[in-house]
């Protein structure tokens, strides 16, 4: 398709990843927005949404692989459809050839909903990739929440614009080498609005060890916890690190270590999950995705043990999608507890996240502090000599 | 031993700022009247709902107890087929169910037999070992009022009733009508309150249970904008109407008894009024809200007398019409209803607040059975211009709706310009619908009380003194219309919306009911 062309595509586009229904145009120069804002117009009366537009978020999703994108997209979708939103896909490929921008435009009604979400998607290669940069802001709806979900290194004039922009900002540090935890706290140190998925994947490790704690004979070892022990499955990820940082955030002078288990069987792996929305010429429909239990991941914490003696607190996870706690050594007898684990539909733990729509979560803050330093003497204590 | 706290216990270092909301404590959940309607409709499936979004306890069981002959698995697929029909969230994901269905169990036996409690008493203390339930116990009552003597009296002869600061708990949840008058609901109290402490009890309202209602406390309390005008200084008169297109159904027997006034006004249409007309709370937490809706309650001017009944009240019952083109039958029509009934399907109610923030202001409150259609909604009339600058008649007042049901939202009336070349003004609204504004489908009413139950916070849940002191001004009406001196009982079409005396209570105040 030439340079400015519209049109709607019924198969595969560039990245092989184009939508039935989807309007595109090709930019080999500088970004239309002018021929944007008409194709929007023209998506809506396609899909059939009315003039008055009701939109509650800006969602937008920057990512660096076409593979990246695809999968947050399952998110910021399924996060739409709870929060009517305009979501702005920006992908950048600085390694093709090419020097070109892709528009992608679309305009659909999640299943049972009374309104419309509305998708752009700029997708750049080559040289192009820095005109994403200065179209961001012109694609937002004004006077509405700008969340960031961020799917590249912590680096870059794109993410110091996105930072600005943002009223949240949303990563999921277990996708990077745990490693990468002290760019974050180095951005959250300077007051970036970070939020992260790996954060909201460890609530229910942190609530169950946490409600142990209220079980009435077991307050009295509150004050007494000395030792921490986290097994993840296979090599640690950024969860292990953040939940070893929130331990050592929260008590003065425990002793934190990470042990490696085993990795998951691949039954456990997680089942593959359909776009939420998809796009027709007379507008849209969702994918009803059922909810499955979380499966455990490479990575992932498989088990947690904390002692305050004489007590030990057993937690790990059941297949059910239960989180077990075992409590024994205390005077008054064994105890149990248990905790199930939320649903891991796609898009949950962005709307867990959503919750807080601006500043920093003060929690995070000082578990990520403590997890990039732990996580530094952790990398050099496993350096081969 | 009962659980004391230290005064020197060290607080839970892992608690502190825990964004997550934390599921409730550990506990059994004990259902008399598990193979009623209301347990099908409306509790398991609530149950379902909340462990399918993981906001029930991993350790948490429920007992089923009823006469029913049942067993504990024919109690499961019972429910499983009402969870399947009735939860809001189709379809039933099997593992979630599974799990759910583990710990339920069921006790056949009747509420006056102590072996009933017996066998519930061993079920429970089996759920503790295996399921972790660890002691806790919320006992709901989706039973009539009759048997709460029964339920109570086994309860604590089977020692399953803790003090109030054991280290486990023991909460009653008690389903309307709380009483039938005054005295009885005093009676009523009399008899919880000598079992467990006020702190214990839960009565449901399942009004206070629906997203829009609480939506008011936010309105109210979390915009600056409104609380300027939200008095007599601004606003001339509020409406609140509570009606429905749905007659007596099945339940002739039971609103014989009721009527409209004990149905409907004296729990949540009262509930609606005190919601609007209360003060800021000092904080948001169950006593200082229901302070403040007490205050709203003993505020009210009460309606005594023959006189004062006349003209603050009208009752009426329905007649065969027509709603949304079927043929219906009149109230005295329907069956177990007397030929010659005289209980109210309808009332309308002029009510005054006595306060500073209200005097002057009425309070016009509507609520009846086969209205011409389903509506619930509370408007606040603003009152009119001084003067017009665009001619007399060219505007009119402003008016806030906050629509409860259905179609849950908020609307604001006001005046915009017609385009074009004169100043011309016309009357629009803007409108905002919980539906287009957030995805999320609201959870039903039952989910957050239960939760709130099993979490023990009693805000969304009426107290002692604010069931009475509602009790207090409906009875003093009900007196008055159930006595020979009843004024006359005026009669309705069916699918119209009331008598034409309703009307003239407000039009004597130059004024008139909206139309919905």
């Amino acid at each position: 398709m030439n340079e400015g062309q519209t049109g709607e595509r019924m198969s595969a586009g560039a990245s092989g990843k184009m939508r039935t229904g989807e309007l595109e145009v090709r930019f080999a120069d500088s970004i239309d927005i002018v021929k944007l804002r008409a194709m929007l117009a023209a998506a809506r009366e396609r899909a059939g949404a009315p003039l008055e537009r009701i939109l509650t978020l800006n969602l937008v999703g920057i990512h660096f692989s076409d593979a990246s994108w695809e999968k947050a997209l399952i998110g910021l979708e399924a996060a739409s459809a709870l929060h009517p939103a305009r979501i702005v896909g920006l992908i950048a490929i600085p390694g093709e050839e090419e020097s070109v921008v892709t528009a992608r435009v679309a305009v659909a009604r999640p299943k049972g909903a009374a309104f419309f979400v509305e998708r752009i998607v700029l997708r750049a290669s080559g040289k192009s990739v820095r005109r994403l940069e200065s179209a961001l802001t012109e694609l937002l709806v004004p006077e509405v929440p700008i969340v960031v979900s961020w799917g590249g290194r912590m680096e870059g004039a794109l993410l110091k614009r996105a930072l600005e922009t943002a009223d949240r900002f949303i990563v999921d540090s277990s996708t990077r080498p745990p490693s990468s935890l002290s760019e974050i706290d180095n951005l959250v140190g300077h007051g970036a609005p970070i939020g992260d998925l790996a954060w909201a994947r460890i609530f229910p490790w942190q609530c169950l060890a946490a409600e142990v704690l209220d079980i009435p004979n077991l307050r009295e070892h509150r004050g007494n916890i000395q030792t921490v022990k986290i097994t993840s499955a296979g090599p640690p990820g950024a969860e292990a690190m953040l939940l070893a940082g929130w331990f050592i955030s929260r008590i003065r002078n425990v002793d934190v270590s990470i042990v490696v288990g085993p990795e998951p069987s691949p039954d456990s792996a997680p089942p593959p999950v359909s776009p939420q929305l998809e796009v027709s010429g007379s507008g849209g429909k969702v994918n009803v995705v059922p909810p499955a239990p979380q499966r455990l991941l490479v990575g992932q914490i498989a088990a947690l043990e904390f002692f305050a003696p004489p007590v030990t607190v057993a937690l790990r996870r059941e297949k059910n999608g239960i989180l077990d706690a075992q409590v024994s050594g205390d005077d008054d007898g064994d105890v149990a507890h248990r905790l199930r684990l939320p649903a891991a539909t796609p898009g949950s733990l962005l709307v867990q996240e959503l919750k807080l729509l601006a500043g920093c979560d003060e929690v995070y803050a000082s578990s990520l502090r403590e997890a990039s330093r732990f996580e530094a003497s952790y990398r050099g204590s496993e350096t081969p000599a | 031993m009962p659980y004391l706290p230290e005064h020197d216990e060290v607080p839970n270092p892992l608690s502190a700022g825990l964004r997550a909301a934390t599921t409730p404590e550990p506990c059994a959940v004990v259902v008399f009247g598990a193979s009623g309607d209301l347990a099908h409709r409306k509790l398991m499936p609530a149950f379902y709902n909340l462990a399918l979004g993981g906001h029930l306890p991993g350790a948490f069981g429920v007992v089923g107890v009823a006469i029913t002959d049942f067993d504990d698995n024919k109690f499961r697929a019972e429910m499983r087929e009402a969870v399947g029909k009735f939860s809001r969230i189709k379809p039933v994901q099997e593992e979630v169910w599974q799990d759910f269905a583990d710990g339920m169990r069921y006790v056949n036996g009747g509420f006056d037999d102590p072996a009933t409690f017996q066998k519930l008493k061993a079920k429970l203390e089996e759920l503790d070992h295996t399921r972790a339930t660890r002691g806790n116990r919320l006992f709901y009552c989706a039973t009539p009022p009759s048997t709460f003597a029964m339920i109570l009296k086994g309860l604590k002869d089977a020692g399953l009733i803790y003090p109030p600061n054991h280290p486990c708990y023991s909460r009653i949840v008690v389903e309307k009508p709380f009483g039938h008058d005054l005295a009885s609901a005093r009676a009523l109290n009399k008899m919880v309150l000598e079992v467990l402490d006020e702190k214990q009890v839960f009565r449901i309202d399942h009004y206070l249970g629906k997203e829009t209602v609480q939506n008011l406390m936010v309105l109210r309390f979390a915009n600056s904008i409104w609380e300027p005008l939200w008095n007599n200084k601004y606003v001339d008169h509020v409406e609140i109407t509570a009606g429905e297109e749905l007659g007596i159904e099945a339940r002739g027997k039971y609103y014989e008894e009721a009527g409209i006034l004990r149905d409907m006004i004296q729990n949540h249409v009262l509930q609606l009024v005190t919601l609007t007309a209360m003060e800021p709370p000092v904080a948001f937490d169950a006593d200082a809200v229901r302070d403040e809706k007490l205050k709203v309650l003993r505020a009210i001017r009460p309606i005594i007398g023959p006189d004062e009944v006349a003209q603050s009240v009208v009752v009426g019952q329905y007649t065969a019409g027509s709603i949304f083109g079927a043929d219906v039958a009149g109230y005295r029509q329907e069956a177990n209803v007397a030929a010659d009934s005289r209980t109210p399907t309808y009332v309308a109610l002029k009510l005054l607040i006595n306060n500073w923030r209200w005097d002057g202001v009425p309070f016009y409150v509507r609520s009846g059975k086969r209205l011409p259609k389903r509506a619930t909604e509370i408007a606040v009339h603003f009152k009119p211009l001084p003067h017009s600058l665009f001619g007399a008649g060219a505007t009119q007042p402003n008016v806030l709706v906050v629509r409860v049901q259905p179609e849950e939202g908020i609307a604001l009336r006001f005046s915009a310009k017609v385009p074009g070349e004169r100043y011309r003004p016309r009357t629009v609204s803007m409108d905002f619908r919980y539906g287009t504004a957030f995805g999320s489908a609201s959870p039903e009413a039952y989910e957050r009380l239960l939760l709130d139950a099993m979490r023990g916070d009693q805000t969304l849940f009426t107290r002692k003194d604010e069931v009475e002191a509602a009790w207090k001004l409906v009875d003093q009406i009900l007196r008055v219309i159930e006595s020979p001196e009843a004024p006359r009982l005026c009669e309705y079409e069916a699918g119209s919306w009331g008598p034409s005396e309703a009307d003239q209570l407000l039009s004597l105040d130059g004024r008139a009911w909206r139309r919905l």
